[in-house]
This record gives structure tokens, sequence and C-alpha cells, in this order.
């Protein structure tokens, strides 16, 4: 029996995804939050969000990211 | 799992009745993988309880069930659905369980939200779609797409939120096998299909039925239908089912066959019995004068009891009964009048005149507006332009399809007919004490069923008890909607020969190529909206096109 070694990724829990959810969703949040919050922040927390949700079906993605993303963002401005 | 790959096993199941009746005993019987059962039987004798036993609705008293395959059920009455029952609730109602339980948890998902938009109530409503991909719910919404195209000529979205009870009997009957003969299932249970159904409707299901791989036991009284799809025939009569391997035409000679071979049987056992007792009697004489025959006496006692402990051998099912007697009367030459009637968005205007004595069939396909035409001389609320009248002393008597009287649900039949009816449309039905109730119902097969509430009688026994109640109601113009469909073969010409000895007029909406033959001319109700006479049976209006 061989034992599988998992493969050695380089630090792939701090890699975000970037994709067309991602890309609506900064674009539409940097717009609401423009002068609350640095656009960098708005950027990360969306693509957290968006790996957050990563098992969610392809096409509910954009609004479901967008959705946890101004959920959170919210939050963070108290 | 493939296609194909179901089966149901039903071993030595018993079924009583909360009254105490045993109504099943010891059915067994086997569809294998990609058969095509009837399951057929006189109205009451157990069919779509049997089928709600094999679905695992009803436990079983004793037996068993044993099945392969995702299991599909269309109910008697789809078809009849009256409540607030959208497209989309039926659809989800008809897929597997699996699809159900992840469809209630997106709605419940999206219900929270609603309320609450926090992060857990977000992740929540996130999974419950991932699971709704993950069980197939993104697929099952294409098919659905598919479904409603072909049942109803409109895409999903546009019609996911209708009421079922705005779309006719056949467009909710085609609806529902639409969605079980294109899902996922292999076994498939149909309690009356082709109820409803538009001649090309029937043709359709036909079809479908030959060409599909699933397994299927379907109740029908439809006889071609029967005789173009089912491979064996399984019947339930005399409190038990027996299996005829083969097609519906070889059916009726294995059923006499099995008759003769019953009462044969009997006919021996009786005689034997008979011996017996003679036998015991004989000895008991000569026991009395020597003590060897005293103990053969009670060795010959001994045999009686046990051959009287095993029993005799089941009866041939009595043959079953029923008689009706519209007796109706004499009105104006005119019955009715229609000029220049229009139901609103359904038809062309048109004109029409019914005789004292006509035979006229309604024709057309489903949804066509036939029903609507029926409530309208009956006297309910239906909008429209033109005008229409009945002649002098013509009192309507409207046969609606089951379902339609919800007030009845929980009173008995002999108590409904206890209490008369006046008003309009009634017609004036007097009241009738327990005695004379008893002596209509059995002459309608339904004694047996005098106290039950009216929603515990089977699809065909309300069907039956309806047509005592036109007979009682002194109606001169019969307004029939469909009157067969749920009848068994037997009470349907049972019917037919009430209706030729009625003195008055009749109108039937039918869709039963059999039943339409006794009429004289036709209404027919177009496809492209006209409405015109022929004097022969139309049956291929093709399915109306109509912007919903
Ligand atoms: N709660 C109840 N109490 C007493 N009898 C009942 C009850 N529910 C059902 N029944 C009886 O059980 C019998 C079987 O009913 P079922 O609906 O299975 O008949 P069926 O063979 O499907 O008839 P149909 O051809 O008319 O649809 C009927 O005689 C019915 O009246
Ligand atoms: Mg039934």
């Amino acid at each position: 029996m061989t034992l599988t070694v998992p493969p050695s990724s380089s630090d792939s829990s701090s890699e975000l995804p970037w994709d067309a959810a991602v890309e609506q969703a900064v674009d539409r949040l940097r717009g609401e939050y423009a002068g609350r919050v640095r656009p960098q922040l708005v950027v990360r927390v969306v693509r957290e969000s968006r790996r957050d949700l990563g098992g969610s079906p392809v096409g509910a993605l954009p609004e479901l990211v967008e959705r946890l993303a101004r959920y959170r963002l919210g939050t963070h401005v108290g | 799992m493939g296609i194909g790959s179901g089966s149901v096993d039903v071993s030595a199941v018993r079924h009583i009745l909360s009254d105490g009746r045993v109504l099943l005993d010891d059915v067994s019987f086997r569809v294998g993988e990609g058969a095509r059962a009837a399951l057929v039987g006189e109205n009451g004798a157990g069919k779509t309880t049997l089928l709600r036993i094999i679905a695992g609705d009803l436990v079983p008293e004793a037996g068993a069930i044993a099945r392969t395959g995702g299991l599909g059920v269309m109910r008697q009455f789809i078809g009849s659905v009256r409540d607030d029952t959208t497209v989309q609730r039926m659809l989800v109602d008809l897929a597997p369980p699996a699809v159900r339980e992840a469809w209630h948890a997106v709605e419940a998902a999206e219900l929270a939200m609603m309320e609450t938009d926090d992060e857990p109530t977000q992740m929540t409503y996130a999974n419950a779609l991932a699971h709704w991909g993950d069980v197939g719910g993104y697929d099952i919404e294409i098919t659905w797409d598919t479904v409603t195209v072909a049942a109803l000529g409109v895409p999903y979205d546009r019609c996911k939120y209708r009421e079922l009870s705005t779309l006719s009997g056949g467009e909710q009957k085609r609806l529902a096998l639409e969605a079980l003969l294109r899902g996922p299932d292999q076994v498939l249970l149909l309690d009356e299909p082709d109820n409803y159904l538009d001649v090309p409707g029937k043709r359709w299901l036909e079809e479908r039925l030959l060409e599909t791989r699933k397994t299927v036991l379907l109740v029908s009284h439809d006889r071609e239908l029967l005789a173009r799809v089912a491979d064996r025939v399984i019947t339930v009569e005399g409190g038990t089912a027996w299996v005829h391997g083969g097609g519906f035409a070889s059916y009726p000679e294995a059923r006499s066959a099995r008759h003769e071979r019953l009462a044969e049987l009997r006919r021996r056992w009786d005689e034997e019995h008979q011996r017996l007792i003679d036998l015991v009697r004989t000895m008991q004489q000569q026991a009395a004068n020597s003590p060897d025959m005293a103990n053969r006496y009670h060795a010959m006692q001994t045999r009686l009891a046990k051959f009287e402990a095993a029993g005799p051998p089941p009866e041939r099912p009595p043959e079953q009964k029923v008689a009706m007697r519209l007796r109706g009367g004499r009105t104006g030459v005119r019955a009715v009048i229609a000029e220049g009637l229009e139901l609103t968005g359904l038809m062309q205007p048109f004109d029409a005149e019914l005789w004292f004595g006509d035979r006229v069939g309604v024709l057309g396909a489903n949804g066509a507006g036939k029903s609507h035409f029926l409530r309208l001389l009956a006297g309910q609320e239906v909008a429209h332009t033109g005008s229409w009248r009945l002649g002098a002393r013509v009192v309507p008597g409207f046969f609606a399809q089951t379902h339609a009287h919800p007030e009845w649900q929980d009173r008995t039949p002999v108590d409904l007919l206890w209490h008369g009816e006046t008003g309009p449309g009634a017609g004036g039905r007097a009241g009738i004490d327990r005695g004379r109730a008893m002596a209509a119902l059995r002459r309608y097969g339904l004694h047996g069923a005098a106290d039950q509430p009216f929603r515990t009688l089977s699809g065909g026994q309300q069907a039956r008890f309806q047509i005592l109640m036109l007979e009682l109601g002194g109606a001169t113009l019969l307004l029939l909607d469909e009157p067969t469909d749920n009848l068994d073969v037997l009470s349907a010409e049972a019917l037919e020969e009430a209706l030729a000895a009625f003195e008055g007029t009749v109108l039937a909406v039918t869709h039963d190529r059999w039943f339409a033959r006794s009429f004289d001319r036709f209404l027919v109700f177009g496809s492209d909206g006209r409405v015109y006479e022929s004097a022969e049976p139309v049956f291929d209006e093709t399915r109306v096109a109509r912007a919903r």
C-alpha cells in the first residue's frame, strides 16, 4: 500500500480567488463604500467571501458573493 | 442505477378499513423490470388503496412491499385539484424525495433571509443552493421547463406560480404525466392517468407508455387504453388480487375461466362437506350399538371438524349490479338557446339550439372551455358576452368532475339523501328516509358505503353517488361533465342505459370514445376558438394554443 502524500501547495489558504463573481461584486461595492472603506479592503472582503462560498452553484455565485461581502463590510463600518 | 431497473414485489398484503371490514387479503404479485401492468377492478374494489400501500402512504395490516428503483406516483384526483396548489408545487411534489427536501430547504432559507440578513443565514442559503445543485435540482429545473412547454405551451418561469385550479382537468393530468415520464423515477404508479385527457391526449399517453422503459403499474377503466398498453393484468376482486400474465385481449376469457374454476372448487368442497356430515350422522346411529363403531364415529367427527376448520375455498366473486334510473319530464320544445355566446377569452361567439330530447356530446381539446360552458348553463357564475336561456320547465341537473362538492366531504351518503335540497339548480330534491336511501344506494352498488363520509368514497363511488343525486333531483336537462371518468366499465354501461331511457335533454362533455358514440350529434369546441356542430364525433381537435 502506498501512502498518498498531499501536494505541498504554496500556502494555498492565502490564495484568494479572482473571477467574474468577484469582479462584479468589487465593482459595485467599491462605489457603494467609496470614502468609507479602503478599496483594497473591499477587494479583500469580496475575495474572502468568494472563497467561503466555494461550493455554491456557479449561477448563484455573483448574488451570494455580493450579499455576503456587503454584509461583512456593513458590520466593519458599524 | 440505470433506467429500467425498477420492480415491485407485493407479498401477502392484508388491509383493514377503519370500520373493521377486510378490504384486501393475501394479495401477492410482482411487477418486474420494464413491465406495463394494469390494475383493474370495480369501483371501490381497493385499487387506489393498493397503490397507496405500495407507495408507502398506508401501512398494511400484514404482508410486505419490496421495491427497487425510485418511485413516482400520480394520484387519481390530479385533474380535479381545486385548492391553491401551484404548478411549481405540484412538480416539486412529483419529484424524488431528495429533490423535494432540497427544494424545501432552499425555500426555508429564502424566507429566513427576508427576516434576517446576517452571515449565518446567508451561509445556510448558500449551502441550501449547493445542496440543490448536488441533488440535481438545476437539471430538474431544465426538465420542468421541457415539461411545462410540452404540457401547457409555456416555459416554467412563466407558469410556475399559476394555480392548478386555473388549469383544465386534462392539462393538470398532462402536466403530471410529462413530469413523471421525463423524470428520473424508474417505477411509476399511475392511478387513472387517462381521466380528463382529450382523445389526442389519450393516444399520446398510450404511445408514451409503450415506448417508456420504466416499470409501470397503472389503474384504468378505458378498454382501448388497456388493450393497447397492458402486457399483464392484475385484478382486484373478491377481496384479493390475481394476475393474468397476458394482455387485455385474452383477459375476459381468462377471467371467466378463473371464475368457473373457483365455482367448481367451491362446488366440490360443498359436496365433500355434505358427504362428511352424512357419514358422521350415519356413524352416530351405528355407534349406539357397537363400541368399535363409536371409535370410528369419533374419528370421523374429528375429520369433519378439521375439514371445516380449514375452511372453504374462496367464492366466485359476485357479479356486481348497477341500475340507474333517470326519469326526466317534458319541457318546452326548445331546451337551450344560445345567441352570440362567448365565454370571455375562450372562444369566438357562437349560436346553438338544443331541442327537447336531444342527446348532444360536447367534444374538443383540453382547455377549450367545455366545462365553463356547462357551468354557465347550470347557473354558475361564468364571465361571458352574448345571451343564453333555458326553455320552459327546463330544470338543469349538473354532474361536475369529482371533488366539486366541498360541502359534501364530511357527510355520509345516507345523511346527504336524508336532507333534501331546494333552490336553483337543485330542482327541489326531496329528502328520503334511511330505508329508501338504502334501497337507492343498493341499486348503485353503494350500500356498503352508506355510512362513510363522502371524502372516503373511492373515485368511482363518488361519481356513482353524484348520478344518484341527479336521479333524485328531477332534472329535465342533464349537464354532464366527463361522467364516465372514474366509472368502471359496468357502471359506464349502466349510465348509458339510463341516459337512453331518460325523458329530457342531455348535454355531455366527454373524451370517452366508447361513450361518445351513443350521442346523436356533437358540439365541437375547436382549437382555433370556433364552436361548430358536427353529426359525427370529432376527436382530433388539436391542443388549444392560447397566449396565457
Ligand atoms: N375511512 C374509510 N372507511 C370505510 N371505508 C373506506 C374508508 N376509506 C376508503 N374506504 C373504502 O375502501 C374501498 C376501496 O377504495 P379505493 O379508493 O381503493 O377503491 P378503487 O378500487 O380505487 O375504486 P375506483 O375505481 O372507484 O377508484 C371503497 O369501498 C371505499 O369506500
Ligand atoms: Mg381509485
